[in-house]
Order: structure tokens, then sequence, then C-alpha cells
């Protein structure tokens, strides 16, 4: 620091006061609770900021870039990003899961298009296995980045599970696919009604194709194992996607649903709609009851939960299957009984039902929807071989949409990665969290949530339920935001120098290191913790 | 002339010697870049003085005057006359710390306002004379350690109340008075400009925290003059014509404890019984602000929690940049 004498006559600023400063404050990038929370990586903090800023379109791009899907995850995603949403401590979570709908819906209205990431192409030909959200999530960031991709899929329309495991009450099935239209209108060729392994030997696919991303699902139901009688039993995925596939099946009056998770809801809830009486029998807890042991409570999202019991299901926590009770082929119920412990001292998921606790529970039709298992036939050859990437729900992880769609982001890269020999970059990882803690509320006034939380609750039709949020809703909702972390030039650090040490600029603040005195006004007064102090030692 | 700005003027610029996170230098800059570089500044003596012109070296880059102590009111009274004998409008602002306007300068700011003067008096009080060593003025607080008001067996700090200012200043029936604080920009701001757009006499009483003579964390001086506003002691008011016609009404009145706690110069106050009989004595004259200016009914736009919004993008920034010359305006008279 070159500062002249303290008595030489002229402007203060000849004087440098930044010598007097123990502590020094800088600017610093936290990297938000909901983006580390969404398994699809989305970065949800800024495309919120650029929708508070009222840019819808350039929000969607920046969404689209790790989920092509935000007007069908926006209706059935599980939301983890609002669970993480700091502002849940200071009055409810910013809903995310409504905007991303909006944005969604805002694209599809509007015709907007995909972008490629680069004008040039690829020669390196990539093959994608199955069109669910793993696949088209994997082929779209691939066509971005200039690959030619073909997928492959054995049904005769792509989406997967998003098709054929989602009833139209919760997401239309033009929404789905008008979206899967916007991604292969990056130049994505789609070959339906070919299972590979029967109509392509999976070594040819291999030989054809520089990459393999196989995200074949999990499609086979996993079924009760103690009747062999399948008379008025089966699997939740077969009742739903009869169901997807436009079929209206007479039900009996009673129906029982086996299973906790999102599948067997979505099966209660359209039992529901075609006018049986349905039970879910779960072997888990309700929500909130095992702090702690979230594994010990139904994996079904809450405010699935709430709808369903809202629409008259019965909920059966805590309850297993003894056995099938049938009158000659014919159903007649089931015999329940209550769970001691969820899960066996491995960890692993084992009901054991207490004895004598026994109870009848009429039922005409028992629908399992108990998981389900990865078909690998005519695939084995390709799960071990060189440039092949696992995804989705076939790779063994939790297996929602939104998992799925990040595992073709995470294959994608790795594909290119694989194939151009250049390790992938690891993104936002060296940025320090943010807790509720650094943040300074008094600049934050409560402000009401935007959007119904319970949709209207008809029963008589599989119309969708619930509404998007209208749009000046949509720009409040967008304002609540905190913007943990991250810089929203509010100017507070700027109005509150007594030094004149922070400097305004087009795009931000800088701070001038002659003058600044480091008191830590700034860093105090920063609503959003984006500035950090640092000690000085001598 | 420093430009490192591109957004404001800087008329209070870097290379001051305030003290580190001083709140008369951060509300003087705000205030004096609020009005901009066209004015004629005149500066009692005080702090503000004292810092800002330190060795031959000024921070000031806006035509600016130092009179003495007591007379800053006079010399802006003979400024604007020349001003007006000369043909020429320009605000002409003084500005005065607590000692220059309550004690010192008192006489002067009353003759100035009783003759009408065109002149904005800005006076920001921290609450004792700071700069010659932290001695107890008309304004500082009752309850308060300072070195002319030690506590100790016979004493709980200053004996006496804080004076009333605004109401002194408001019987002259002037045409504007305001309070504000550092902490609520938007609303000094909404004062300064008011004031500005108004002719005669006006009188902005801005709080402004010292950390040394408050022995306050240096961080907190903005979160501290905003708890001044929020236990009720520090009401923000308008008045014009004497009447109070504005106030910022307080969201949720919070305890004064919250507000000494973070203060050594209370801290005494805490270790004995006689020390928290003033406690609920500085509760019970905030209880007295809140109720005498209705400050938790008034139907007013604005309120402590609203007040606070940070919105993206900033809550409006200071006067036009471009330095130009003073305007020349045709003498109608």
């Amino acid at each position: 620091m070159a500062a002249k004498l303290a008595f030489e006559p002229g402007s203060s600023t000849a004087y440098h006061t930044g010598d007097w400063r123990s502590q020094r404050p800088f600017y610093h990038d936290k990297w938000p609770p909901c983006g580390q929370t969404c398994p699809a990586s989305e970065d949800i903090q800024a495309w919120l900021a650029l929708a508070s800023d009222h840019q819808w379109e350039a929000a969607w791009h920046k969404l689209v870039a790790r989920n092509p899907f935000p007007a069908t995850m926006g209706r059935v995603c599980y939301h983890p990003c609002e669970s993480a949403c700091n502002r849940k401590h200071l009055d409810s979570a910013v809903n995310i899961h409504a905007m991303e709908r909006h944005l969604g819906d805002m694209a599809l209205a509007h015709g907007w298009a995909h972008q490629p990431l680069t004008p040039g192409r690829q020669t390196q030909r990539v093959a994608v296995v199955g069109a669910g959200p793993a696949g088209l999530s994997c082929a779209f960031q691939l066509a971005r980045r200039g690959y030619p991709v073909t997928i492959f899929d054995a049904a005769t329309e792509a989406g997967g599970t998003l098709r054929s495991g989602i009833p139209d009450y919760r997401l239309p099935k033009s929404v789905l696919a008008r979206e899967i239209g916007a991604i292969l209108a990056l130049g994505i060729t789609l070959k339906l009604n070919t299972r590979i392994g029967e109509a392509i030997c999976a070594e040819t696919l291999r030989e054809e194709f520089d990459a393999v991303f196989l995200a074949i699902g999990a499609q086979r139901p996993r079924l009760y194992p103690g009747d062999s009688s399948q008379h008025s039993v089966m699997s939740g995925i077969d009742f739903l996607h009869r169901i997807n596939q436009g079929e209206r099946p007479a039900l009996p009056k009673q129906v029982a649903v086996i299973g906790g998770g999102n599948t067997a809801i979505d099966v209660a809830r359209c039992a529901r709609r075609l006018g049986a009486e349905v039970t879910v029998v779960c072997a888990q807890n309700p929500h909130g009851t095992q702090l702690g042991q979230p594994g010990a409570e139904i994996p079904s999202s809450q405010q699935e939960i709430r709808q369903a019991e809202a629409e008259g299901i019965r909920i059966r926590y805590r309850t297993g299957v003894r056995r099938l009770v049938r009158s000659g082929q014919h159903l007649s119920g089931l015999e329940v009984a209550r769970v001691d412990q969820v899960h066996d001292r491995h960890g692993n998921f084992d009901p054991k039902l207490f004895e004598g606790t026994e109870e009848f529970l009429p039922a005409g039709l028992a629908i399992f929807a108990i998981g389900q298992e990865v078909d690998w036939s005519g695939l084995e050859s390709l799960t071990q071989a060189p440039g092949v990437v696992l995804g989705g729900d076939a790779a063994g992880e939790h297996r929602f949409a939104v998992t799925a769609v990040g595992s073709g982001y995470q294959g994608a890269m790795s594909i290119i990665a694989f194939l151009t020999g250049i390790p992938p970059l690891r993104e936002h990882h060296e940025k320090a969290e943010i807790t509720f803690k650094a943040l300074n509320l008094d600049y934050y006034p409560k402000q009401a949530r935007r959007g119904s939380e319970t949709a209207q609750q008809r029963i008589d039709g599989f119309d969708e339920l619930v509404t998007g949020l209208a749009d000046n809703d949509a720009e409040e909702e967008a304002d609540r935001c905190l913007s943990c972390g991250v810089c929203f030039k509010c100017d507070n650090c700027w109005h509150f120098c007594p030094d004149a040490a922070v400097i305004k600029k087009a795009d931000g603040y800088e701070i001038d290191y002659d003058y600044c005195k480091g008191c830590g006004i700034c860093a105090q007064e920063c609503p959003c913790g984006h500035i950090d102090m640092e000690r000085l030692t001598a | 002339m420093d430009k490192r700005d591109a957004f404001r003027h800087n008329v209070l610029t870097s290379g001051h010697r305030a003290c580190s996170g001083c709140g008369e230098a951060m509300a003087a800059r705000m205030v004096t870049d609020l009005i901009g570089p066209d004015a004629i500044y005149i500066n009692a003596t005080g702090c503000l003085q004292v810092f800002t012109t330190h060795n031959q070296q000024t921070a000031w880059q806006a035509p600016w005057i130092h009179s003495v102590f007591a007379n800053a009111a006079a010399v802006a009274a003979g400024v604007e006359a020349a001003m007006r004998a000369r043909g020429k409008e320009m605000p002409v602002v003084v500005q005065a710390g607590d000692g220059g306007t309550f004690d010192i300068g008192l006489q002067c700011l009353s003759g100035m306002i009783e003759r009408g003067h065109d002149v904005l008096f800005v006076c920001y009080d921290n609450e004792a004379y700071m700069n010659t060593g932290v001695q107890r003025s008309s304004s500082t607080p009752h309850g308060v350690r300072t070195t002319t008001s030690p506590p100790g067996r016979l004493s709980q700090g200053k004996h006496h109340l804080k004076k009333d200012v605004i109401s002194i200043i408001a019987a002259h029936h002037l045409p504007y008075a305001a309070t504000a604080t550092i902490a609520y920009f938007p609303d000094l701001k909404a004062k300064v400009e008011k004031a500005l757009g108004i002719k005669g006499p006006r009188f902005l009483h801005v709080l402004s925290p010292c950390p040394l003579g408050w022995a306050h964390d240096s961080a907190l001086s903005v979160t501290v003059s905003r708890l001044a506003v929020e236990t009720g002691l520090f009401p923000l008011l308008e008045l014009e014509h004497g009447d109070l016609t504005g106030v910022m009404r307080l969201a949720e009145q919070k305890p004064v404890q919250e507000y000494l706690r973070l203060q050594g110069r209370f801290k005494h106050l805490f270790n004995t019984k006689q020390g928290m009989e003033e406690v609920r004595h500085l509760q019970a004259l905030a209880d007295a602000h809140i109720r005498h200016y209705g400050l938790l009914e008034a139907d007013t736009e604005w309120d402590t929690r609203r007040a606070m919004h940070s919105a993206r993008h900033g809550r409006g920034g200071y006067a036009q940049v471009t330095v130009s010359a003073p305007r020349e305006v045709k003498n109608g008279g």
C-alpha cells in the first residue's frame, strides 16, 4: 500500500485507512440448501432469481439445464428442496414445486425451444436404452452437446414409468408428451417397439454405438410370496399400466392395497376413482412420528397421503399381511396383523408381525405395490461392458422420477468423459453450505406462501386435480426466495459502509481494501449471508 | 476528485479518520449523497468536522465550511442570505452533532428558524461529546456511563433525562422537522428528499450510533440504531408546522433490554438493584413515547418490518452523480 504522508494537502483519499484493519470482509457465493438437496442438482435459487426479475424464459433455460421436465416434475416430484428450504424456519418454504410447474407450463404455452450448448456436431454415436425420465434426460444432455443419440424403448410410446405408472389426475399425458416432444426436437432419434435383447441383440448394439446408456427401469413387480393362486390378486404397476392405457376395470366393492410407496397411494386413488372402498395396508408409521428414523415412516409423500385421506381412503399403518383368506378361488379378504419392527437388525425391510393381533380385512381384490425388480434378461452381457453406463431405477438408486432425471445427467457426463477421455468437472461442491443462522432475518418480513396446498377433491374422474399458480402469484412466490448465500444486489453493504469502501458496479459490488477499516457492518447487515469476515494475522 | 463509484458522488469520500463502524460517518455519507454535491455544507465543530478534515486533507467533495461550535446555524443564515443577494439558488445544509444542536448551538439554531432562513439543519445525534472523549451532553440518555457521568456507589450514570429537542424545534412551527436513523435507508431517503422539496427552515434529527462511546461491537452500529427505534426509545417522526404528520409504526415493540444489553455504556445497570430500576425507568420512557406518538396503532404505510424488506436490486440510490456547475437562477425579486 503506497499511502502518502498524512499531512499533505488535498483529498483525504491520499490516506489509506485500510491500514487500520484487523479483519477483512469478502464476498463469497454459497450453495443454497434447495439446490444441494435436489436429486437433479437444479440451481433452484438461480432460476427463482431470474423468475423474480420476470425473465421467465431465461429462468426456464436455467432450470432445464439440469431437468428437461419442469412441467412434469412440477406435478409429480416429491420436492425434497422444499423440506430443505431455509424459509420454512421463518414462515413456510418457498413453493418451488409450483414455481417449477409454472415455468414448465409457460414453456409449453409459449413453445419455448431447447437450445444446443455447442454449434458443433460430434461423430461418436450414443445409444440410450429406455425412454423413461433417466434415458430422456441423458439423451437431452448429450444432444445439447452435439452427440447423435438414438433411444430404444420396448413400449409403444415414450415416457417410461412417467407414462405407465402415473395416473392422469396427477400428470396429464399431453403435458408429458409435449415435454418429450421438445426434447426430441433437439434431433434425437427415437425407436419404439424395440426391445434390446430381443429385436436387437445386446452385442450388436454395443458394436454399433460408441457408448450405451442403460436405463431400462424396474419393470418386474415383486409378488406376494405366500399365495400361488393369482386370482383376485394383482400388482400395482400392472394395475396402473392398465388404467393409463385407458382401461376402466370393474372393481369389487372393497379393495386392499398393500404397500406404502407412491405407487401404492396412486393405486389406491385410482381404485377409489373407480368406485371402490379402499384400504391401504402399510407396514410403516405415519409421517412425523419416527423422528430421526425416517425409514420407519411411510415412504409416500405427505401431500399425497393428505390428498388420499381427503378422498376417503383408509390407511392402516404398522400393519402387515399374514395370509390371503380365500373360499375356494374367491378372495374374501386379508388376515392382517400389527407390525412389531419394520426393519431387521441389519436395516433391511423385513416387518415382523405380532402374534395374537390378527384381524380380518374384507377385500375382493388385493393389489400388491411392494416394489419392483429390474429385468436384465437379454442384457446381461452389457452390464459389465466398457462404455456402458447404468442409470435410473435400474441403477438401484432411490426410485423417484427426479432421481432418474439426475442420474440421466450424471450418465451423460460419464459417457462424455468416456468418449473424450477427459474426466468430468465437479461443479459446486467446493462451495460452503449456508444455514438459517447465517441469514439476517430482520430483512425478510413474513410473506404468505402462494398456491393451494390441498386441491379441490374430486373422485368422480381422472381429470387433473392440482391447478397451477396464477401469474401474479408466481411473481410473488419467486420474490419469497431468501437467496441464501447468493447476492441479490440489495445495496445494503453499499449503503451502510461508513467509509465509502464498497463500490457499486453494474454487475455487483467491489470492496476497496485501501479504505476498508474492517468494521464488519457489511457482513452483519447482509441479508443472505453472502459476505464473510476473515481475521487478519499480523 | 474521487470518482470511483459510478452510482453516487461520494460527497463524503474515503480516507476520513472516523473510527471503524462509525454511525455518524455512515449517516453523513447517506444524507450528503442524497442531497448531492450541488449544495453548500456548513459544519459545526464536532466529530464529523474533526475526522473529515484532518491536517490539510479533506474528505468533502462539495463546498464545505467549518464554523465554530455555537454558530453553525448563524453562518448558514448568512450564507443563505448571501446566495439570495447574488441570485443563486442551491441547498444550504448545516451539519452538527448533538453538542452543536442540543447544547452549544441551540440559541443560533432557534434564531435561524425564527427568522425563516431557507436552510436544512441536520443533527447527527450520537448522544455525547465523543471526539473529546465521551463527555455527557444534554442528549445523553439517563443511566448512561460517560467520562463525566461515571457510575459508582452513588450514581447509576447520567442523572438527567435526554432533552426532547424535536419538541423544542417543533415549537417553532417550522415547515418540516423529522427524526430518522441509519438503519432505515428508504425512510431516511424519503425524509431528506421531502425536506429538499420544502422552502424555509427544516430540521432533520438522525440517530447515529458510536461504537466507541456506546461501547458496542463496530459491526452492530446499524443493528443498534434499529433497536433504538424498535424499542420505542427513539421514535421516527415527521412534524409539519408543529403538528405530528407521520410516524414509523412499530410492527412489534421490543423490550429495551435488547437494546441496552448490546452496549457497554449501559452495562453497569445490570449489576445492581438500583441499576435495574433505571432499566425499568428506560422501559417506562419507551412506553411513554409509544403511547404519546401512537407508535403501535398509527395508520401508516410503513412499519418497522416492512421498511426493512430488502428487495432485489436495491431500495433506491442517491442524487444525480454527474457533477454540474451551480445553477444560475435569475433573481426574481
